[in-house]
């Protein structure tokens, strides 16, 4: 069953299309990851399919519901971690946590936060304020914020952006075990993230979805011989 | 519920920043109790007429202190998980004004008690000036509102201190206005902060001859205008700073 369906999806500021046109299927369950160099169209993406803007025209429907007509109730069952960390900085991290379950109206509180905290290793940072932790810490407790409601489908923008290389590979590992639990949308910069974490990338380049498919199809596709050769020559029409 | 819980997360974001309790109740307290002990011979100075000043001159940090939290959120991308949350526009706007609203009262209790103990006569009429102060608050916050929806976090300091400034000199709390004449009278005619001020001082002292019924209409229109276009500039801001 789809997760999420788009149909001509266009965004347009002024004289610019940020996004052309795409068609788009993910299943439920499904991590899908999309890659794109900068100004490619994928935070657009990310912020129409998450209600956040909507579209110039096209259609979203996010399991089964249009996102024209239902997006308080589509808002309900997805969450979103942004590319820049968005906590509360005066906040501890469990007041943070306790602070968006109070958004959502979760009913079990202290429940859900205690899951959270035993899911992302977050008792030693649990009563710090959140200005004062790391990039790496941050960032795991924005993902954890994301999973404040249990959404059925999760939007990661960019959620290893500036992180060292261990903070990457425990987040990596987060994520890895949402994986067939939660529908994931990732977008990245970084090959070897969207390789080795999601089930199919699509790719965007100049507001379009020029290719969509598993890491080997896509290499197979090019042929070429690494996944970034093949994201290269998809993103660029074969200029390099 | 989720206005409150946003009210709530606002007001220990505010009370946690320690430089916004120094301003907002801080400074005000010292010049009220350091301008009494100069014992300046003019009505202004009078603890009747100087505690609704003071109460007004810490509704200007109020002021700076909201712009500075909602510039702080929009940059922050605080804003943008928010966003995508089911929180409805309203949320946010009562939600940022309540957070102030247990602020002001604190304001308003300090500043009377510390008025009191200096020699200000305790009288019923205490209580409806809060009352009244409460609602000017409102113009204050949503003035805060308006600034930190259109400036950065840096220009909101700027901004801050204009309205800090404005409401030092066309209040006519320092000085009255008509000591000054000119065009200068006409400015402070024209800003709502000397309705303000007329009304609070008007309120305490139970004596409503100094209050204009332009006062009244500057003060209206200010309070309406503001929270109308704090609601649709914020609204714009949030669809705009996502883009």
């Amino acid at each position: 069953m789809l997760a999420i369906r788009t149909n001509k999806l266009i965004k347009k500021f002024k004289d610019k299309t940020a996004v052309n046109g795409i068609d788009l299927s993910i299943e439920k369950g499904e991590l899908f990851a999309l890659l794109g160099v900068n100004g490619a169209g994928k935070t657009t993406t990310i912020k129409m399919l998450s209600g956040l803007i909507m579209p110039t025209s096209g259609e979203i429907v996010i399991n089964g519901m249009d996102m024209k007509k239902d997006v308080f109730k589509i808002k309900e069952i997805i969450n979103v971690s942004p590319q820049e960390t968005a906590i509360a900085p005066n906040l501890t991290v469990k007041e943070n946590l306790e602070f968006m379950a109070g958004v959502y109206q979760i009913k079990d509180k202290e429940k859900k936060i205690n899951e959270l905290v035993s899911q992302f290793k977050l008792d030693e940072v649990l009563k710090k304020r959140a200005k004062t932790l790391s990039g790496g810490w941050q960032r795991k407790v924005s993902i954890a914020i994301g999973l404040i409601n249990d959404p059925e489908i999760l939007f990661l923008d960019e959620p290893t952006l500036g992180l060292d290389v261990i903070a990457r590979k425990e987040l990596w590992k987060v994520i890895t075990e949402l994986k067939g639990k939660k529908t994931v949308i990732l977008t990245t910069h970084y090959m070897e993230e969207a390789e080795s974490l999601s089930d199919r990338i699509g790719i965007m380049a100049n507001g379009d979805l020029v290719d969509v498919g598993t890491a080997a199809e896509l290499i197979e596709k090019t042929g070429a011989k690494t996944f970034e050769d093949a994201f290269v020559t998809i993103a660029t029409g074969g200029e390099l | 519920m989720r206005t409150l819980n946003f009210a709530k997360r606002n007001f220990k974001e505010l009370i946690r920043d320690p430089l916004s309790l120094v301003f907002e109740i801080a400074l005000p307290l010292f010049l009220l109790f350091i301008f009494q002990q100069f014992d300046i011979p003019a009505e202004n100075y009078k603890l009747e007429n100087f505690t609704p000043s003071i109460i007004l001159f810490g509704f200007s940090f109020i002021t700076l202190f909201t712009a500075t939290l909602i510039a702080k959120d929009r940059t922050s991308s605080f804003l943008i998980r928010l966003g995508t949350s089911p929180m409805k526009p309203r949320d946010y706007i009562i939600g940022y004004i309540c957070s102030l609203l247990p602020i002001v009262l604190v304001q308003s209790l300090l500043f009377f008690l510390t008025a009191v103990i200096m020699g200000l006569t305790l009288t019923v009429s205490i209580i409806p000036t809060i009352l009244a102060s409460m609602v000017i608050s409102v113009f204050f916050i949503s003035l805060g509102i308006l600034i930190g929806s259109l400036v950065s976090e840096k220009g909101t300091g700027g901004l801050g201190s204009i309205v800090v400034q404005l409401v030092c000199f066309t209040s006519g709390m320092y000085f009255p206005k008509d000591s000054v004449g000119g065009v200068f009278e006409i400015i402070c005619k024209i800003l709502p902060f000397e309705a303000c001020l007329n009304i609070l001082q008007s309120v305490l002292n139970n004596d409503f001859s100094n209050l204009t019924v332009a006062n009244i209409v500057v003060f209206a229109v200010y309070f309406v205008g503001v929270i109308l276009l704090s609601i649709i500039v914020f609204r714009k801001r949030m669809i705009s700073d996502n883009k």
